[in-house]
């Protein structure tokens, strides 16, 4: 039986505190919003990006001194694994606030609340980065995701927005439902919420199908195929901060998860999941390259990219190692910078030409050089080409599968990236060669030209300097160096 | 960390060759657009003088990689930012270099718009080139090799003729999908080859013959695409005739070297079993592009089309030298190589300049040019004798070789072979007619005028070319020498085991010093 005493010192509190620290801050910034009437909204968005700011410091320094440890019986736990993912959620989430300030400004309600509600999510993703059992992944899950819903909807005179969070809504309430199903099967047959008291489980029916379950709970979070439908359609109608936010924050949240999950108490079913993972690539890469070609609209377009981007990540899961996990963690970074670098670049043009067609691009290296280059290295990293971030960050994780003897999807792999190289170069075309139809300049502010040099430092440095950052992934993933050992893990197998 | 000897005082005379462009990619960006062909110039130029040192502190002596700089640049997996160049490398990165302040001058009036856009372009290409004939790491290597394609997406698509998106579009994704099997091959060397992506070591080790067919036609894919060899050539004409003239130049200077070199770097010493294996296949596509590229270009109007199909004819007897698989062979293949950088890329040249005047580049609309621009038709004629192989001048002396060597692998070869040349000589000289000592077409008279100064001065370095490559070619061949034997070693060791019962070719193979070249292990100094 479950039984829950709870006792909590100082020390213990000190593993919560960036999750402590943001949450007052975010309590703060609701309360100004309303208390003073003068006070803009721009400077409640500069008082979210400092408080993030804070608690990235904050969590730098406990990955740094190597503050560590589990609260609530490893309900909660902060390793390094986590920290890692909780900078990434908080780097996210200031980029994001930077490249909505100037979106924000044409709400006709409820500005400084679509800060909070930012925010809000990014705690809950910190979160989700650390924990460490079943009801913790539901309550974290759940709880950030009530953010999103909010978000997604948030243009609520747009037609588009309000279809958006509704379909977002109904389908992530059915991947709701499907977790806590699949959470009360694994229960039921393991007697135990915490992961690593999982492991070394005999394999049931029961447990297979309840896995399964929260494996298409956490599909639908990272937007894998077959549990896409809700990507194209959220992204276009949202606003496009929060499809950037969508794009990046929760996916590496959910990631977090699916590591732990499968790396720690799934470990010795190893090779069950790694053929769930590597057809779950397969077709992912596939389907979101293949449709991605067809679209006309750069939001959509980004949106299957991403899908089959999520395909790319799960080559790492399905190599099932360490250094899967460390390509996986790196890949994430690269597709942090480049991904939000380019919805920076999509919001300061559709700020001047209010479209995300992709027909409205043509000669946009006419209209801003900047923004085009910018556009041209973002969407080149996204498709391998080195020296950029996102070459280096393939090559991890084409070497991690092949290390595994992964050839299938080493090629389809490969074979994606022409693909998906054939649809960028549609976008690139548009800004270069073709001529604009209004040679108007577009310029771009201040807090939007931030998230787009962050964006460029980012795919730079990560390309050609990846050293100190690849290092930091492998470190964080430390505790996963003993558990790759598929051939002795068959014999835990039923029947085998 | 540095585990080499950096020869000539330490200097790291390839960084800077390297750096030296992307540092006027900065100038550029902060120069005013009207500035911007005078700072790429310059720094192009610069780089030029910098690269003579490898020319000149060269030690012909040495057959190994020479101004070799090593550093790690990753840790896991060990991947290092490695530079060297051999007697192989390093007469194309000073083509390289050479070429890039021409192809500057070229575009000084050609292009009008978005000139910044434009040089950076070339300038990003020529880091790019250079880094690949210069990296001593596989995955540096694929870095520059991939880096490439932008720019030259971009020279094509965005200054290009009417048509200019089919052909860069098709340009692109051609070189990606066998880019993306040379990843393969990579990924397999690395893990077959000892857990290094180190060119050198990977080069000694031995692969067990299945793998090294299965690597050899991933090669083939990356590198026949570039050269291109007949089938994969289509995508040349089309890039050729809507590339802008410096696009056209570096293209078929430059560019296409890159597929060669690949044979020649890594193809032949690599996978010796299999480029014996799998060589008559080569010889018998190289026989193919030569008579069919050149029975092609007899058909051509176009004189971009021409000089394209000419091209595939010319890059086919630098893959017949590759595959015969001796000393001549391969030497008069690397000699060719030089010779098509500087003859092409003259011709693309002289193309650019009737095209300034005369917008068109109809064989119809340009006739008779001798009279008004006798300076121009001086040199148009030199050029047009080269590509013909004219005894005296540069491509003689690499088509010849490429013969002899061809010859000793099979007489019939050589033989279908040496048809390429007599079709040359047809078709160039038929251009000649038409283009200088024809009609003149009226109703372009009143726009021709004579070579400018910028115009005589981008040809005449190249005309100096032609001449001491044709008559004292010995220079760059001792150049060569030390190198082309280090590859030759590595292919005799498994001919004399293979083949040697069968035909007396080992015992060539390793002549002509081949026999005194170092053993393989001391191959880095």
């Amino acid at each position: 039986m479950l039984t829950f005493n709870l006792t909590l010192s100082g020390s213990d509190l000190l593993l919560l505190l960036p999750e402590i620290f943001l949450t007052l801050w975010l309590c703060v910034v609701l309360c100004l919003d309303f208390s003073l009437k003068r006070i803009t909204h721009q400077q409640l968005a500069y008082l979210s990006i400092g408080g993030l700011g804070i608690t990235g410091l904050m969590l730098i320094g406990m990955d740094v001194t190597g503050i560590t440890g589990a609260l609530f019986k490893n309900m909660f736990v902060l390793d390094h694994l986590a920290l890692f993912f909780k900078i990434l959620v908080v780097l996210a989430t200031a980029l994001v606030v930077f490249m909505s300030i100037d979106y924000v400004r044409d709400f006709r309600f409820f500005k400084g609340e679509y800060y909070c509600m930012v925010v809000m999510s990014a705690i809950g993703m910190m979160f989700m980065a650390s924990s460490n059992d079943l009801l913790s992944v539901f309550v974290t899950l759940e709880f950030s995701t009530f953010g999103f819903y909010v978000l997604v909807a948030y243009l609520r005179d747009d037609i588009r927005s309000s279809e958006a969070g509704l379909k977002f809504f109904i389908l992530g309430v059915f991947a709701a439902g499907l977790l806590a199903y699949g959470i009360s099967l694994v229960y039921g047959e393991t007697g135990t919420m915490v992961f690593s008291e999982m492991a070394g489980n005999q394999g049931s029916y029961g447990l297979a199908i309840g896995f399964i379950l929260i494996f298409a709970a956490l599909g639908f979070k990272i937007g894998a195929v077959p549990f896409h439908s809700w990507i194209p359609d959220t992204y276009q109608g949202a606003p496009t901060p929060v499809t950037a936010f969508l794009s990046i924050a929760p996916k590496g949240a959910a990631l977090a998860i699916l590591i732990r999950m499968f790396y720690v108490a799934l470990a010795s079913f190893k090779p069950m999941w790694v053929v769930v993972f590597v057809l779950a690539s397969i077709v992912s890469m596939t389907y979101g390259n293949v449709v991605a070609i067809a679209q006309k609209n750069i939001k959509r377009l980004l949106a299957y990219s991403g899908i089959a981007q999520i395909g790319n990540i799960m080559i790492g899961l399905a190599a099932g190692t360490k250094q899967g996990s460390d390509a996986i963690m790196f890949f994430l970074l690269t597709y942090l910078f480049a991904n939000l670098g380019a919805f920076a670049v999509i919001i300061a043009v559709s700020q001047v030409i209010r479209s995300d067609e992709i027909e409205d691009y043509n000669g946009l290296n006419r209209r801003s050089p900047f923004l085009a280059a910018a556009m041209l290295l973002f969407l080149l990293s996204l498709a391998g080409v080195p020296p950029l971030a996102g070459f280096i960050g393939k090559l991890y994780l084409f070497v991690a599968a092949m290390e595994q003897e992964l050839y299938t999807l080493l090629v389809v792999g490969l074979v994606n990236i022409v693909i998906s190289m054939y649809y960028y170069l549609i976008v690139v075309k548009k800004m270069y060669i073709n001529e604009p139809t209004d040679p108007s300049p577009i310029a771009a502010s201040m807090p939007i030209k931030v998230a787009v040099y962050v964006g460029i430092a980012g795919t730079l440095v990560l390309g050609i300097y990846p050293g100190p950052f690849i290092d930091w992934a492998v470190d964080a993933t430390l505790m996963f160096s003993n558990i790759v050992a598929p051939v002795a893990a068959l014999s835990v197998l039923p029947g085998s | 960390m540095t585990e080499m000897v950096i020869p000539s005082g330490g200097t790291p005379w390839l960084t800077l060759v390297l750096v030296i462009p992307l540092l006027g990619v900065a100038g550029i960006l902060l120069a005013q657009e009207s500035l911007s062909r005078q700072v790429a110039l310059g720094v192009s130029t610069l780089c030029f003088l910098v690269s003579l040192p490898l020319w000149f502190l060269f030690d012909n002596g040495n057959g190994g990689m020479q101004f070799v700089e090593k550093h790690q640049w990753i840790e896991s997996p060990s991947i290092h930012y490695a530079l060297g160049v051999d007697g192989i490398s390093m007469p194309l990165v000073l083509l390289t270099t050479l070429l890039t302040p021409l192809c500057i001058l070229v575009s000084w009036t050609a292009i009008e718009q978005r000139r910044k856009e434009f040089m950076i372009s070339l300038l990003v290409m020529e880091t790019a080139t250079i880094g690949v004939f210069a990296a001593l790491d596989f995955v540096l290597f694929y870095v520059f090799w991939e880096t490439m394609l932008i720019p030259m997406y971009l020279l094509i698509g965005v200054w290009g003729g009417p048509n200019r998106v089919y052909a860069a579009v098709k340009f692109f994704l051609y070189t990606l999908a066998g880019s993306i099997l040379l990843l393969v091959a990579i990924l397999v060397l690395y893990f077959e080859g000892g857990r290094t992506f180190d060119i050198l070591t990977l080069t000694q080790a031995h692969y067990s013959p299945n793998l090294q067919s299965l690597v050899f036609w991933a090669f083939f894919a990356a590198f026949a695409v570039k050269v291109p060899m007949f089938p994969f050539h289509t995508w040349l004409p089309d890039a050729h005739v809507e590339a802008p003239t410096a696009g056209s130049v570096i293209l078929a200077s430059v560019l296409l070297k890159l597929g060669t070199y690949g044979f020649l770097r890594f193809s032949l010493p690599m996978l010796p079993d299999a480029s014996v294996a799998f060589g008559p296949i080569i010889m018998a596509l190289s026989v193919i592009a030569i008579i069919y590229g050149a029975y092609m270009a007899l058909a051509q109007a176009d004189l971009k089309k021409l000089i394209a199909y000419s091209s595939v004819s010319h890059m086919g007897f630098v893959t017949l030298g590759l595959f015969a698989l001796n000393a001549q062979g391969i030497e008069g293949a690397m000699l060719q190589m030089i010779n098509h950088g500087i003859t092409t890329g003259a011709l693309f040249m002289c193309v650019g300049i009737i095209y300034e005047r005369t917008h068109s580049r109809q064989i119809v609309d340009n006739g008779g040019l001798a009279k008004a621009m006798p300076q121009f038709a001086t040199f148009f004629v030199i050029f047009s004798l080269s590509s013909v192989g004219l005894p005296g001048m540069n491509s003689f002396v690499g088509e010849f070789l490429v013969l002899v060597g061809a010859f000793e692998w099979s007489k019939l070869t050589a033989t279908l072979a040496s048809l390429g040349i007599i079709l040359a000589a047809a078709y160039i000289l038929y251009m000649v007619q038409r283009i200088v000592y024809g009609p003149a077409a009226s109703a372009m008279l009143p726009k021709l005028f004579d070579l400018n100064p910028r115009e005589f001065g981008m040809l005449l370095p190249l005309v100096f070319f032609v001449f001491w490559i044709g008559l004292y070619p010995n220079p760059l061949l001792d150049v060569m020498h030390g190198s082309v034997n280090r590859v030759l070693a590595s292919q005799s060791e498994i001919v004399t085991v293979d083949r040697g019962q069968q035909t007396d070719k080992p015992t060539r193979l390793v002549a002509d010093g081949a026999v005194n070249s170092q053993p393989l292990t001391g191959k880095v100094q």
